[in-house]
């Protein structure tokens, strides 16, 4: 068992911490079930990732709404942020229970994709490689979306997790990018990423 | 041919506690945003809703007749139908909070504005191109993204339903991405007109 994170107070604003919270966990049951349904330990394993993340901000989330208590007052207002906090750590969680499913090998009934298929659109995660194009490329100019049908959806930077980054973002080795798109698309971004894709759109870049 | 008539039964069954448990918690998000003890009290009926559907999901992947061998697959449904009636649960908490008469700190709200997946109303104006429509033909989620959850006419609530008409002055709850929100208050103000 890997050890948890030492937690120490950070001033960090309670309504950046419930946003993070907020979009990370339905970022995760998205994910979550996109592992499920195509059988990937990788995506599974980036949800445990992002569940490690969610736990770290709901601790320092609670200290910093106990700290903002004043008077008998705040504590009534602040104890509803508290438990909105805990029910989005509470979706986290189901979300990494899907992945230890994925994780320990247990298979989902290929029928069960077909039901929950409901858009032409998939997830996918991919490692930007030392070699890769798009590693030093700002967002912007890469244009994905209009090229290649692909949005990145979420990058990880180490314990760092940049939700819809904007198009000022640039991509560095290492970096772990959660994409949505056509399955084409997707899979073309991947290829890209990890650096077995040299041309992006017929063209080098 | 019997087995896959049962198991079809199953993945319904299943699609419609996923579906569920999500519906909830976007009500659940909504209910905070608006301080609504009517949406909060929807969700806790839901709840109970879900209770049922699981048991009932439960009994059915138990009573399939499924090999030894298969027993893994049908142990990976019974977990997944786990998660969503957790999920549901979650969702019962949020609404929790309206009930139990706590005014709904305003970081709430914010957050809700903020987050990527947004809860947002929509009031329907009489020269909106939605008025009279029913909500199959005014095909909201093609052209906003934004799927509406629940609609205020008057005093009530009503759960929407492929047929429900729409009516000039009906608040529309949806939730979505938060790209879609702008074209769907456009769209329910009558400032914009259909793209077909």
């Amino acid at each position: 068992m890997e050890g948890l994170e030492k937690i120490e107070y950070k001033p960090v604003s309670v309504r950046d911490l419930l946003v993070e919270m907020k979009d990370l966990s339905e970022l995760m049951i998205d994910l979550a079930y996109s592992a499920a349904l195509f059988h990937s330990d990788e995506l599974a394993k980036e949800v445990l990732e992002l569940e490690k993340r969610v736990d770290t901000l709901a601790y320092i989330l609670d200290m910093n709404a106990m700290l903002a208590a004043r008077d008998a007052e705040d504590a009534e207002s602040l104890v509803g942020v508290s438990k909105v906090a805990a029910a989005t750590n509470k979706i986290s969680d189901a979300a990494a229970d899907i992945a230890a499913i994925v994780l320990q090998k247990i298979d989902i009934h290929p029928v069960v994709r077909e039901a929950f298929e409901k858009v032409e659109e998939r997830l996918g995660r991919a490692e930007v490689k030392p070699n890769s194009i798009i590693a030093g490329k700002r967002l912007g100019d890469l244009e994905l979306a209009a090229k290649i049908g692909v949005d990145i959806i979420h990058i990880r930077r180490g314990k760092q997790c940049i939700i819809n980054p904007n198009e000022d973002e640039t991509i560095v080795e290492g970096d772990v990018l959660i994409v949505r798109g056509a399955p084409f698309g997707v899979e073309e971004l991947e290829g890209l990423a990890n650096g077995t894709v040299r041309e992006f759109e017929g063209r080098s870049i | 041919m019997l087995f896959r008539k049962h198991f079809k039964k199953i993945v319904n069954k299943l699609v419609e506690l996923k579906d569920t448990s999500e519906l909830m918690m976007d009500l659940a998000y909504s209910s905070l945003l608006l301080n609504s003890r009517e949406l909060a009290e929807e969700v806790q009926e839901l709840e109970e809703h879900v209770d049922s559907l699981h048991t009932e999901f439960e009994l059915l992947v138990l009573s399939s007749g499924f090999k030894p061998e298969e027993s893994k697959d049908f142990l990976g449904l019974i977990r997944l139908g786990v998660v969503t009636e957790k999920i549901a649960d979650a969702a019962a908490e949020i609404a929790e909070v309206v009930l139990r008469g706590l005014e709904p700190h305003p970081v709430l709200k914010l957050v809700i504005e903020e987050a990527e997946e947004t809860v947002t109303r929509a009031r329907v104006s009489k020269k909106s191109s939605l008025t009279g429509r029913s909500l199959r033909d005014a095909e909201i989620p093609e052209e906003t993204g934004m799927w509406v959850l629940a609609i205020r006419r008057g005093k009530r609530w009503i759960r929407p339903q492929p047929k429900t008409v729409i009516k000039a002055g009906d608040v529309l709850i949806a939730s979505g991405y938060a790209e879609g929100e702008e074209d769907l208050l456009k769209l329910a103000s009558g400032t914009s007109k259909f793209s077909s």
